[in-house]
Protein backbone atom coordinates (compact mmCIF):
# COMPACT_ATOMS: atom_id res chain seq x y z
CA UNK A 1 0.00 0.00 0.00
CA UNK A 2 1.58 3.32 -1.01
CA UNK A 3 2.27 6.03 1.55
CA UNK A 4 -0.57 8.34 0.51
CA UNK A 5 -3.13 5.53 0.60
CA UNK A 6 -1.89 4.45 4.06
CA UNK A 7 -2.22 8.03 5.26
CA UNK A 8 -5.78 8.20 3.93
CA UNK A 9 -6.70 4.99 5.77
CA UNK A 10 -5.04 6.24 8.95
CA UNK A 11 -6.90 9.54 8.52
CA UNK A 12 -10.22 7.75 8.17
CA UNK A 13 -9.62 5.68 11.29
CA UNK A 14 -8.59 8.84 13.13
CA UNK A 15 -11.84 10.52 12.04
CA UNK A 16 -13.88 7.61 13.40
CA UNK A 17 -12.07 7.70 16.75
CA UNK A 18 -12.33 11.48 16.96
CA UNK A 19 -16.05 11.38 16.12
CA UNK A 20 -16.66 8.83 18.87
CA UNK A 21 -14.64 10.97 21.28
CA UNK A 22 -16.49 14.16 20.42
CA UNK A 23 -19.91 12.51 20.65
CA UNK A 24 -19.09 10.81 23.96
CA UNK A 25 -17.64 13.92 25.56
CA UNK A 26 -20.14 16.50 24.33
CA UNK A 27 -23.17 14.28 24.93
CA UNK A 28 -21.90 13.57 28.43
CA UNK A 29 -21.53 17.28 29.12
CA UNK A 30 -24.95 17.95 27.63
CA UNK A 31 -26.54 15.28 29.85
CA UNK A 32 -24.79 16.84 32.86
CA UNK A 33 -26.47 20.14 32.01
CA UNK A 34 -23.27 22.02 31.27
CA UNK A 35 -24.76 23.51 28.12
CA UNK A 36 -27.98 24.76 29.74
CA UNK A 37 -26.73 28.10 31.02
CA UNK A 38 -26.45 31.44 29.22
CA UNK A 39 -22.77 30.78 28.55
CA UNK A 40 -23.50 27.46 26.80
CA UNK A 41 -21.62 28.39 23.63
CA UNK A 42 -18.57 29.46 25.60
CA UNK A 43 -18.50 26.19 27.56
CA UNK A 44 -19.05 24.25 24.35
CA UNK A 45 -16.27 26.12 22.55
CA UNK A 46 -13.79 25.42 25.34
CA UNK A 47 -14.70 21.72 25.26
CA UNK A 48 -14.25 21.62 21.50
CA UNK A 49 -10.83 23.31 21.70
CA UNK A 50 -9.68 20.71 24.24
CA UNK A 51 -11.06 17.93 22.05
CA UNK A 52 -9.20 19.34 19.05
CA UNK A 53 -6.01 19.07 21.05
CA UNK A 54 -6.80 15.43 21.90
CA UNK A 55 -7.62 14.78 18.25
CA UNK A 56 -4.21 15.98 17.12
CA UNK A 57 -2.59 13.61 19.60
CA UNK A 58 -4.79 10.74 18.43
CA UNK A 59 -3.92 11.50 14.79
CA UNK A 60 -0.20 11.37 15.54
CA UNK A 61 -0.52 8.08 17.43
CA UNK A 62 -2.65 6.45 14.69
CA UNK A 63 -0.35 7.57 11.87
CA UNK A 64 2.79 6.40 13.68
CA UNK A 65 1.15 3.08 14.60
CA UNK A 66 0.15 2.58 10.97
CA UNK A 67 3.65 3.31 9.75
CA UNK A 68 5.18 0.88 12.23
CA UNK A 69 2.61 -1.84 11.49
CA UNK A 70 3.09 -1.45 7.75
CA UNK A 71 6.84 -1.63 8.17
CA UNK A 72 6.59 -4.81 10.27
CA UNK A 73 4.11 -6.54 7.95
CA UNK A 74 5.80 -5.68 4.65
CA UNK A 75 9.43 -5.29 5.67
CA UNK A 76 9.53 -1.97 3.79
CA UNK A 77 11.24 1.06 5.22
CA UNK A 78 8.86 3.68 6.61
CA UNK A 79 8.18 6.71 4.48
CA UNK A 80 7.67 6.79 0.76
CA UNK A 81 7.25 9.00 -2.19
CA UNK A 82 4.33 11.23 -3.12
CA UNK A 83 3.96 11.78 -6.82
CA UNK A 84 1.66 13.46 -9.33
CA UNK A 85 -1.00 10.77 -9.07
CA UNK A 86 -1.13 11.26 -5.29
CA UNK A 87 -1.50 15.03 -5.78
CA UNK A 88 -4.21 14.47 -8.40
CA UNK A 89 -6.17 12.18 -6.05
CA UNK A 90 -5.63 14.67 -3.18
CA UNK A 91 -7.05 17.47 -5.27
CA UNK A 92 -10.11 15.50 -6.40
CA UNK A 93 -10.88 14.27 -2.89
CA UNK A 94 -10.43 17.77 -1.46
CA UNK A 95 -12.79 19.20 -4.08
CA UNK A 96 -15.49 16.73 -3.07
CA UNK A 97 -14.96 17.51 0.62
CA UNK A 98 -15.15 21.21 -0.13
CA UNK A 99 -18.50 20.80 -1.88
CA UNK A 100 -19.81 18.76 1.06
CA UNK A 101 -18.70 21.42 3.53
CA UNK A 102 -20.07 24.26 1.41
CA UNK A 103 -23.51 22.77 0.92
CA UNK A 104 -23.59 21.67 4.53
CA UNK A 105 -22.86 25.21 5.71
CA UNK A 106 -25.62 26.47 3.47
CA UNK A 107 -27.97 23.97 5.10
CA UNK A 108 -26.91 25.23 8.54
CA UNK A 109 -27.63 28.82 7.55
CA UNK A 110 -31.03 27.78 6.23
CA UNK A 111 -31.78 25.97 9.49
CA UNK A 112 -30.88 29.14 11.41
CA UNK A 113 -33.16 31.16 9.16
CA UNK A 114 -35.97 28.79 10.08
CA UNK A 115 -35.44 29.28 13.79
CA UNK A 116 -32.85 26.74 14.85
CA UNK A 117 -30.61 27.75 17.75
CA UNK A 118 -27.02 28.95 17.45
CA UNK A 119 -25.98 26.06 19.71
CA UNK A 120 -27.46 23.49 17.34
CA UNK A 121 -25.93 25.31 14.40
CA UNK A 122 -22.43 25.15 15.92
CA UNK A 123 -22.86 21.43 16.57
CA UNK A 124 -23.86 20.97 12.94
CA UNK A 125 -20.82 22.95 11.78
CA UNK A 126 -18.58 20.77 13.96
CA UNK A 127 -20.18 17.61 12.57
CA UNK A 128 -19.71 18.94 9.03
CA UNK A 129 -16.01 19.59 9.62
CA UNK A 130 -15.45 16.05 10.88
CA UNK A 131 -17.64 14.58 8.12
CA UNK A 132 -15.88 16.43 5.32
CA UNK A 133 -12.49 15.34 6.68
CA UNK A 134 -13.68 11.72 6.76
CA UNK A 135 -15.22 12.10 3.30
CA UNK A 136 -11.92 13.37 1.91
CA UNK A 137 -10.03 10.35 3.26
CA UNK A 138 -12.72 7.90 2.14
CA UNK A 139 -12.77 9.47 -1.33
CA UNK A 140 -9.00 9.09 -1.57
CA UNK A 141 -9.25 5.39 -0.71
CA UNK A 142 -11.94 4.85 -3.35
CA UNK A 143 -9.94 6.76 -5.98
CA UNK A 144 -6.80 4.77 -5.16
CA UNK A 145 -8.63 1.47 -5.47
CA UNK A 146 -10.30 2.48 -8.73
CA UNK A 147 -7.05 3.61 -10.31
CA UNK A 148 -4.95 0.67 -9.16
CA UNK B 1 -14.30 9.29 -26.01
CA UNK B 2 -10.55 9.82 -26.31
CA UNK B 3 -8.15 7.33 -24.80
CA UNK B 4 -4.42 6.98 -24.48
CA UNK B 5 -2.78 3.59 -24.91
CA UNK B 6 0.77 2.78 -23.96
CA UNK B 7 3.42 0.18 -24.63
CA UNK B 8 5.19 0.52 -21.31
CA UNK B 9 4.91 -3.14 -20.39
CA UNK B 10 6.41 -4.17 -23.74
CA UNK B 11 9.18 -1.58 -23.52
CA UNK B 12 10.04 -2.71 -19.97
CA UNK B 13 10.34 -6.27 -21.16
CA UNK B 14 12.52 -5.21 -24.08
CA UNK B 15 14.71 -3.17 -21.74
CA UNK B 16 16.08 -6.24 -20.02
CA UNK B 17 12.87 -7.06 -18.15
CA UNK B 18 12.94 -3.82 -16.22
CA UNK B 19 10.64 -3.99 -13.21
CA UNK B 20 7.87 -1.49 -12.54
CA UNK B 21 9.79 -0.42 -9.45
CA UNK B 22 12.92 0.29 -11.51
CA UNK B 23 10.96 2.34 -14.00
CA UNK B 24 9.17 4.16 -11.19
CA UNK B 25 12.44 5.04 -9.47
CA UNK B 26 13.96 6.31 -12.68
CA UNK B 27 10.86 8.30 -13.62
CA UNK B 28 10.50 9.72 -10.10
CA UNK B 29 7.09 8.23 -9.28
CA UNK B 30 5.71 5.32 -7.26
CA UNK B 31 5.37 1.79 -8.54
CA UNK B 32 1.60 2.09 -8.13
CA UNK B 33 1.54 5.03 -10.54
CA UNK B 34 3.42 3.03 -13.18
CA UNK B 35 0.97 0.16 -12.61
CA UNK B 36 -2.01 2.50 -12.98
CA UNK B 37 -0.57 3.95 -16.21
CA UNK B 38 0.11 0.49 -17.69
CA UNK B 39 -3.45 -0.59 -16.88
CA UNK B 40 -4.88 2.53 -18.45
CA UNK B 41 -6.32 3.68 -15.13
CA UNK B 42 -4.30 6.89 -14.97
CA UNK B 43 -3.13 9.31 -17.66
CA UNK B 44 0.28 10.78 -16.84
CA UNK B 45 1.08 14.46 -17.15
CA UNK B 46 3.12 15.51 -20.14
CA UNK B 47 6.19 15.84 -17.97
CA UNK B 48 5.89 12.30 -16.65
CA UNK B 49 5.16 10.96 -20.13
CA UNK B 50 8.39 12.57 -21.36
CA UNK B 51 10.34 11.20 -18.39
CA UNK B 52 9.10 7.68 -19.07
CA UNK B 53 10.01 8.00 -22.76
CA UNK B 54 13.41 9.30 -21.76
CA UNK B 55 14.00 6.25 -19.53
CA UNK B 56 13.46 3.98 -22.53
CA UNK B 57 15.41 6.29 -24.83
CA UNK B 58 12.58 6.52 -27.34
CA UNK B 59 10.18 9.19 -28.54
CA UNK B 60 6.90 9.98 -26.82
CA UNK B 61 4.84 8.51 -29.65
CA UNK B 62 6.65 5.21 -29.31
CA UNK B 63 5.42 4.91 -25.75
CA UNK B 64 1.96 6.50 -25.92
CA UNK B 65 -0.73 6.46 -28.60
CA UNK B 66 -3.75 8.73 -28.66
CA UNK B 67 -7.07 7.43 -29.96
CA UNK B 68 -9.94 9.80 -30.56
CA UNK B 69 -12.92 7.42 -30.78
Amino acid sequence: MPLAEREALAGLITSLIVTALFVWRLLGQHDAGLFDGPDALQVWSRSVLILIGWSLGIAIVVHVAFAILHSILTGEKPGGRRDERDRDIDRRALTGAWYLLSFGLLAVIISLAFGDTAFNAMNMVLALCILSEAFRDAAKLVLYRRSA
Amino acid sequence: MARIENRIRRLRFDAGEMTQKDLADRAGVTRQTILAIENGKYSPTLELAFRISHVFGVGLDEVFTFHDD
